[in-house]
């Protein structure tokens, strides 16, 4: 009864502790450090929509511009050793990366698009 | 002493909940993420790259969950901003791929366009060179036929110089057949040689104008009486018409008259001079000028 009454307070506080922790970990998981190539994919990523012509495109230079952005952002969160927000922010980055791609190529489609027909009416509209 | 530490520990449970967790209220990166998901579902991509569509629905499902399980986290938030990227990357490629799609479609078509009115006009050509080829060969043939007909005339006019003597005057070509040639004294009806001799003199007439008109005279000496000879002259006259038509000359154009004695050519003292003036003269008309 006695050895109850002295540990009863500890338990019950080492119980708040460890929901607490598991708490915590519920709300902050994957906490590994963002690997080498998750970097260098954004980077990638980054490059191909800049040599595709991203910056020059009015919907896609946004894209490129927070890619570039949160891909710095990510390497100053690896510095200061927070993992979970640099692995959040090269998700963000690669995803928007790939967005100005995808972008820069759709509008260079439809150019492509347009001036096929502009060809085919003055080929076709030449003839009698 | 216990009640500080279960207060304590009580902050430590609240402030590890509020790191973990944070609030209930929907991140804004998901209202756009559900709208962009929406959209992208209703244009190309479903037709144009399902795959994509499907990549973006995965990313969709994680941010659910995650704000589902976690509420508006951090996490939540990148889940939710990058599902937004990904239906916005499926619209785009789905966009890409269909404009593509259709440049190819405009490019072929205007191939097979282009391909059509070429073959048309290569039939047209072709058609061209044909009528062409027609035409040469029928002025060919047209001129080897005018070629034959001035070869059959010329020929036609040879034969009949052999056994009559053909003479331009001013009254038209005249062609004279002697009368012992063509009938026994006294008849008018033709020698048997005397047939294959008018055959000449048909076919000669008929390569002339078709429209000129011709008249066949007859002609005697001036023995028996003149009304002997008359009859007989037109008798004669009209024999040979007769016939000539039967060979092809066209009846209307051919007109038979007698002369008698009348017209003498030669002295009908002698027997030379009488033979000459029994005679059958053929007088084609010269062609009339052509009328304005």
């Amino acid at each position: 009864m006695n050895r109850q009454q002295i540990i009863g307070p500890w338990r019950v506080a080492t119980g708040y502790i460890v929901t607490a922790g598991l708490s915590f970990a519920l709300g902050c998981a994957g906490t590994t450090p963002p690997s080498a190539q998750q970097l260098a994919d954004v980077q990638s990523a980054n490059r191909s929509a800049t040599e595709l012509g991203a910056h020059k495109n009015p919907r896609a230079e946004l894209h490129l511009k927070l890619a570039e952005e949160q891909l710095q952002q990510a390497e100053r969160a690896i510095s200061d050793d927070d993992d979970e927000r640099a692995n959040g922010l090269l998700m963000r980055a690669k995803a928007d990366a790939e967005l100005a791609i995808a972008l820069t190529r759709e509008d260079n489609a439809n150019t492509q698009a347009s001036k096929a027909v502009e060809q085919s009416d003055a080929k076709l509209g030449a003839t009698p | 002493m216990n009640k500080s530490i279960i207060v304590k520990t009580g902050l430590v449970l609240l402030l590890g909940h509020a790191a973990g967790c944070a609030t209930t209220t929907t991140p804004v990166e998901l209202t756009t993420a559900r709208a962009s998901y929406q959209q992208a579902t209703q244009g190309a991509a479903a037709s144009h790259d399902p795959a994509d569509l499907h990549t973006a629905k995965s990313a969709m499902n994680a941010a659910e969950r995650s704000f589902e399980e976690d509420g508006n986290t951090q996490e939540t938030r990148d889940l939710a901003y990058t599902a937004d990227r990904r239906a916005r990357i499926a619209e785009a490629r789905g966009n890409a791929s269909k404009a593509t799609e259709e440049q190819k479609k405009t490019i072929d078509d205007m191939h097979s366009t282009q391909a059509a009115e070429l073959g048309q006009a290569n039939k047209k050509l072709e058609q061209q060179g044909q009528t062409m080829e027609a035409q040469a060969a029928q002025v060919a043939s047209e001129r080897e036929a005018r070629l034959a007909a001035e070869k059959r005339a010329a020929q036609a006019t040879a034969d009949l110089a052999k056994f009559a003597s053909i003479k331009e005057e001013s009254r038209g070509m005249v062609i004279t057949l002697s009368g012992g040639v063509l009938f026994a004294s006294g008849k008018s009806d033709l020698l048997p040689a005397a047939q294959l001799k008018l055959n000449s003199v048909a076919d000669a007439l008929m390569q002339q104008d078709p429209d000129s008109k011709m008249v066949v005279e007859g002609h005697t000496d001036s023995q028996g009486g003149d009304a002997y000879n008359q009859d007989l002259s037109q008798r004669r006259a009209q024999t040979v018409r007769d016939y000539l038509v039967s060979r092809g000359v066209a009846a209307d154009r051919a007109t038979a008259q007698g002369f008698g004695p009348s017209r003498s050519i030669a002295d009908n003292k002698s027997a030379e001079g009488r033979a000459n003036n029994r005679r059958v003269e053929i007088v084609v008309e010269p062609k009339s000028p052509a009328k304005i």
